[in-house]
């Protein structure tokens, strides 16, 4: 392999080498380089295999859109990054890259099997043949298929690097730094506004970087290009992002732009964030995104050395690097003639340039001829010779039917431009088709959004400066002296004389879709564009349509029989580049994942060695273990010393409402079945809410504070929904009532103490409160003090034991907590979590929201008709109540379940039946609720939801299992531990 | 009160919030209400209270040693040191018979930060999507918002300078996003 580098072209620097490796051997290249760039400067082409037959490839675009040369890029552990195009990463000292989709080499790939007998792979192949057995397709295809296909391995290591994202404002946001780009950011820069000017890659200028030969405004393009982003770098006003892509466009210009902070440096730290999400709302967007060059498609055009001319361009003039030695360019548009000059001024010999249009201007001929250049109009590639690499192009001239083969080592290729349409499609842009050109354009804009230069069909560089200066807010009209772009043709099909069985026209490289492919497709009955591109795959991955939209379109619109646009396009789908999950998750990773609310007393439970559980997004003690204990040992425990002494237990997550105003007993009257007008000040009451269906909501003790005043408490996990709930009938039905709503969740820490000795353990702390059950009977609320803070003191139990709810200011929590915890060694004081709260509760026959109700249960059905007003006018789910399914008979009910054999703890979730013996499928009859072991009562205790439940009371009901094990179990009332409740009036 | 009864926030300022581009420090027991008062009776309240009531959404009143930021129509959060302040909500629960309004002692729901430095807005751009310039985000501008997952509310102290606050359990969480970021920008 010669040296493919021409000196003092591009932006590298050849005063710093790099070397780096790829697929395990040392290659050199400049600093500046792409891998991609340094390779071929290295000889190399082949840079991949296909995704479908192996087939040998190299890169074919010199950009963001190469659909080929995809490498995995290895940091060390976790920091494998796969399908990174080569053409788009920078190389850096000591970068270790390597090919994919191959076995067991890139030279020599078993895979390649699939290309031999890629007849027997057509579209669809997989739908077709992988559909029976049916059984085979866990085991045998899904496996096999997910190992063939694909592309790089899936890392399976966590990934150890930091990623960003923040949010930002501008006034202007302008998205791709080419000619357009430029002048709309100097025209934008001269008013008073905020401009943000991005481009993916390292260097800004687009199309100019290396565009020596042009001059704009009597400068050299390079030194118009310099004092351009000079200026912009010296406005205060504009922010410059080089190596960062606008890789999403959302409603109202929010724009997702992804940084890559790190990637390019050697030795990249651990901790330094590695890419950035910005997430930017801008005032008006400007795509300046150019235009993407279109391939043709003909036989044997994806052998490693074919490739667009354009990307060819921009190896020789960004990176000093020419792709062959002796290049055939292939084209059907004007354009590919200026850069085959461009080669040949750089001395590369230029072996033919064949033109598939008849006509071809006399100027651009001739100056071809004057280079020495062949050109063979009217003729097209009917192959291409060579296997890992071109070899030479048989030239075909079907008007003679004349066959001529030149040897070359690369194969440069022209079938016009794509206008870059993603950005602009995403933010619902309309678009229409423009039948000269043979595109899609931009139409009608849908945001604050324009179009400008090549990706608006505004080819040439003096259309773009003149576009972008009038899309920045200016009037500049830019002189340049840049070649005719000129035009081209769309050919929808390219003439051969050889079979079509024979050949392979490559439409979408990445995925290996054939024109063939894609008539079959139409063959098959897919008409729309949208079901060929799934039945096929064309366009999807990560091209996304840069390459194939067009080609595959043209191919199928005339299969049909059909203009283009009647056929369609298919969507483009951000993000526009491959981008990493680290980047879409920013932050918000292990502990930033989601908020974990805790409690002011959870680090003393943590210290305690309490588990916990998440409830909602708070966490909460589960139980308290001792030294080896498991969790039945541990909540028995914990229920008997609340049963025998004292119990305590953190309730500060229960939601807390405080609900304030002249109107607060008016709106509790309607937000509860019960009433609240005849509540005294002072005394507390069980509340019970319904939703507008008449179904259980959301239930809670309220106490009341002052004449105006509630402290509403609702479920741990109901807290935000109930205070949105009640918001919006306070907003929406009855704005008319002065009353306000505080959510005092997080104002108070709330500890619960249970058990018979709790009055005597506060005794001591307690001030301005008499605690002597005349004066502060059950179901009250006392304000004064405890420990010295200021607490409302709810005498009030969860367990059936005598019990008072602390609430104490949240900052102080903690330390009256421990306070409490400290003194109460003498009444054995046992900390208890939620699942032994929830065992007290069920002895009782308490409910709770969510567990014993599943949303479809009414008050009636629960058991607590008692609960519900027959003389209040009104209330939320008063009228629902009526309804004729809601006072049916035989709906579900909450029973509870004694089951057969005491220790006989059953399933929660367990289905139930009245006839064991029953032929499967049984009648199901409702399921279990909830199920503990009752230490207290030396049985196992059930509640369960069972239609006609109240009807069965006594009766013997079966719950059976997996495994042929049934339970048998008595239907009671859910009520097991001192049905009178005297244990609330220990003294 | 026992010297045991310690005040307790539960969240912790870790050292590389403490200096750099941006300071950040953590604010310590405040009063802090939530006063709801009918428009009628808006600067009869603030009289007998002497205070001031804004009455624009988002605008705030700070003198010595309180702020009173307009949340909502009809609502005013009220941060105040707790040394001048701690009566003033028994003087606003007076009130309540004279007037159609609400008062809520909110003093331990909330935790507080102040942010400090050149670099300020990009720290607040982390969690929060709202523009900070100082055209659209005036000195004095208070507002509810979000910190990512977080509810907040934010306060504009000075050009380079904010008070953030959210309910205590989100406290570790609005700290803990602020430092990743500061750290992956500093390593």
């Amino acid at each position: 392999m010669g040296d493919f580098r021409k000196t003092g072209k591009g932006v590298i620097d050849t005063q710093q080498p790099v070397s780096f490796t790829f697929d395990g051997k040392s290659y050199s290249g400049f600093k500046g380089d792409t891998l991609a760039s340094a390779l071929l400067a290295n000889g190399v082409h082949l840079m991949g295999r296909s995704f479908k037959y192996h087939r040998p490839r190299g890169p074919v675009g010199a950009g963001f859109e190469e659909p080929n040369a995809l490498v995995t890029v290895t940091r060390g552990k976790g920091r494998m990054t796969p399908n990174l195009r080569a053409t788009a990463i920078e190389i850096y000292e000591g970068m270790m890259a390597s090919s994919q989709n191959r076995w067991p080499g890139l030279g020599f790939d078993i895979g390649a099997f699939n290309n031999t007998f890629s007849a027997f792979f057509p579209a669809g192949f997989y739908n077709k043949t992988f559909m029976w057995p049916k059984s085979f397709w866990d085991k045998v295809y899904e496996p096999f298929i997910r190992n063939m296909a694909g592309l790089g391995p899936a890392p399976t290591e966590v990934d150890p690097d930091v990623y960003g994202a923040v949010y930002g404002h501008c006034d202007i946001l302008i998205i791709g730094s080419g000619p357009a780009g430029l002048a709309a950011a100097l025209a934008a820069a001269k008013k008073d506004q905020r401009v943000i000017l991005v481009d993916e890659n390292v260097n800004m200028g687009g199309s100019l970087i290396g565009a020596g030969h042009v001059s704009i405004d009597e400068k050299s393009a390079s030194d118009w290009v310099a004092k351009a982003l000079k200026d912009l770098n010296k406005a205060d006003n504009v922010v410059l992002m080089t190596r960062t892509s606008a890789i999403g466009y959302y409603h109202d210009n929010f724009v997702a732009l992804a940084e890559r902070l790190t990637d390019y440096i050697p030795e990249a730290q651990i901790g330094k964030t590695r890419e950035k999400l910005h997430r930017i709302r801008a005032g008006k967007v400007i795509l300046a995104q150019g235009a993407i060059e279109r391939p043709l498609v003909f036989n044997g055009n994806d052998k490693p050395g074919v490739m667009l001319t354009s990307a060819a361009q921009t190896f020789l003039n960004k990176y000093g690097v020419a792709v062959g030695k002796e290049v055939a360019v292939f084209t059907a548009h004007d354009s590919a003639y200026s850069a085959a000059f461009e080669l040949a001024d750089s001395n590369v010999r230029i072996a033919a340039i064949i033109d598939a249009r008849e006509g071809v201007s006399a100027e651009l001929i001739s100056a071809a001829e004057g280079r020495g250049i062949d050109v063979h109009i009217g003729s097209v590639i009917s192959k291409t010779g060579g296997k890992k690499r071109v070899r030479s192009v048989e030239v075909y001239e079907p008007v003679h039917n004349t066959q001529k083969t030149i040897a070359c080592d690369a194969l440069l290729m022209s079938g016009g431009w794509t206008p870059s349409l993603h950005l602009w499609s995403q933010s619902k842009g309309s678009i229409k088709w423009d039948e000269a050109k043979g595109v899609y354009l931009p139409d009608l804009a849908n945001e604050n959004c324009v179009c400008i230069g090549s990706c608006n069909g505004d080819f040439g560089i003096k259309a773009a400066l003149d576009a972008g200066s009038k899309a920045g807010g200016g009037r500049k009209v830019y002189k340049t002296d840049e070649p005719v772009f000129g035009s081209g043709q769309v050919f929808d099909h390219l003439p051969n004389y050889i079979k079509p069985s024979k050949t392979k026209a490559f439409v979408d490289f990445q995925n290996d879709v054939t024109d063939k492919d894609i008539k079959l497709a139409v063959r098959e009955g897919f008409k729309s564009i949208e079901h060929v591109k799934r039945y096929t795959t064309n366009g999807m991955a990560t091209d996304q349509g840069k390459l194939s939209n067009l080609n595959a379109l043209e191919i199928a619109a005339k299969a049909l029989g059909k203009q283009a646009p009647q056929v369609g396009l298919t969507t483009f789908r951000p993000p526009y580049t491959p981008t990493t999950f680290g980047t879409f998750c920013g932050y918000r990773t292990d502990d930033l994942f989601e908020v974990t609310r805790k409690t002011a007393i959870d680090p003393w439970a943590e210290a305690q060695g309490a588990v916990f559980e998440p409830v909602g997004i708070w966490r909460r003690a589960w139980y308290f273990p001792k030294a080896g204990e498991d969790m039945h040992a541990a909540v028995a425990r914990e229920c008997k010393a609340t049963r025998d002494s004292l119990g305590i237990f953190d309730a500060s997550t229960l939601g807390k409402i405080e609900v304030v105003g002249p109107d607060a007993a008016k709106f509790m009257n309607i937000m509860y079945t019960n009433p609240w007008s005849k509540l005294g000040v002072g005394a507390c009451r069980y509340g019970l809410m319904l939703g507008e269906n008449g179904y259980i909501y959301d239930d809670g003790v309220v106490g009341r504070i002052a004449e105006d005043r509630f402290h509403v408490t609702t479920t741990t996990g109901g807290a935000p929904r109930v205070y949105r709930h009640m918001e919006d009938y306070l907003q929406t039905e009855f704005p008319e009532l002065d009353v306000w709503l505080t959510s005092t969740t997080e104002q108070w820490s709330v500890i619960a103490l249970n058990g018979p000795n709790a009055r005597k353990l506060i005794e001591p702390f307690v001030e301005g409160i008499d605690l002597s059950p005349e004066a502060f009977p059950h179901m009250n609320v006392r304000e004064g003090k405890i420990c010295g803070v200021p607490t409302r003191l709810f005498r009030v139990s969860f367990s059936g034991e005598l019990g008072f709810e602390i609430n104490v200011p949240s900052h102080y929590g903690r330390a009256v907590w421990e306070t409490l915890f400290a003194a109460g060694e003498q009444f054995d004081i046992t900390p208890y979590g939620t699942e032994t709260m929830h065992v007290l509760r069920a002895e009782k026959g308490f409910i709770i929201i969510g567990q014993d109700t599943d949303g479809t249960v009414t008050p009636q059905d629960a058991g607590m008709s008692w609960i519900v007003s027959k003389k209040k006018k009104d209330f939320v789910g008063k009228r629902s109540l009526q309804r004729s399914d809601l006072v049916a008979e035989g709906r579900k009910q909450l029973i509870g379940l004694l089951t057969d054999d005491p220790k006989t703890v059953l399933e929660e979730g367990a289905h139930i039946v009245a006839d064991p013996d029953q032929s499967i499928p049984m009648d199901m009859l409702g399921h279990v609720t909830s199920s503990y072991w009752s230490e207290s009562l030396g049985k196992s205790i059930a509640m369960a939801l069972v239609k006609d439940g109240f009807n069965r009371m006594g009766d013997d009901l079966y719950i059976p299992m997996e495994g042929g094990v049934t339970h048998k179990a008595k239907v009671v009332k859910p009520v097991f531990y001192d049905p009178k409740g005297e244990r609330l009036n220990v003294v | 009160m026992s010297s045991d009864i310690v005040f307790d926030q539960a969240v912790e300022i870790p050292d590389i919030l403490k200096s750099g581009d941006v300071v950040t420090t953590l604010v310590g027991e405040r009063t802090r209400l939530s006063l709801r008062v009918k428009a009628a009776d808006r600067i009869a309240v603030a009289k007998a209270l002497g205070i001031t009531l804004p009455a624009k959404i988002g605008k705030t009143n700070t003198k010595a040693g309180i702020m009173i930021a307009c949340l909502g129509p009809d609502e005013w959060f009220i941060v105040g040191e707790k040394a001048k302040y701690s009566n003033l909500y028994n003087k606003a629960l007076k009130l309540s018979s004279k007037y159609v309004m609400s008062v809520t002692d909110v003093s331990f729901r909330n935790v507080a930060v102040e942010l400090t430095g050149p670099k300020v807005a990009e720290i607040v751009n982390v969690g929060c999507p709202l523009d900070l310039s100082l055209a659209a985000f005036p000195v004095g501008k208070c507002t509810r918002t979000v910190y990512e997952a977080a509810p907040i509310i934010l306060h504009r102290l000075s050009e380079d300078s904010f008070a953030m606050e959210c309910w205590r359990s989100y406290a570790p969480y609005m700290v803990g996003l602020m430092t990743a970021h500061v750290q992956g920008q500093r390593v």
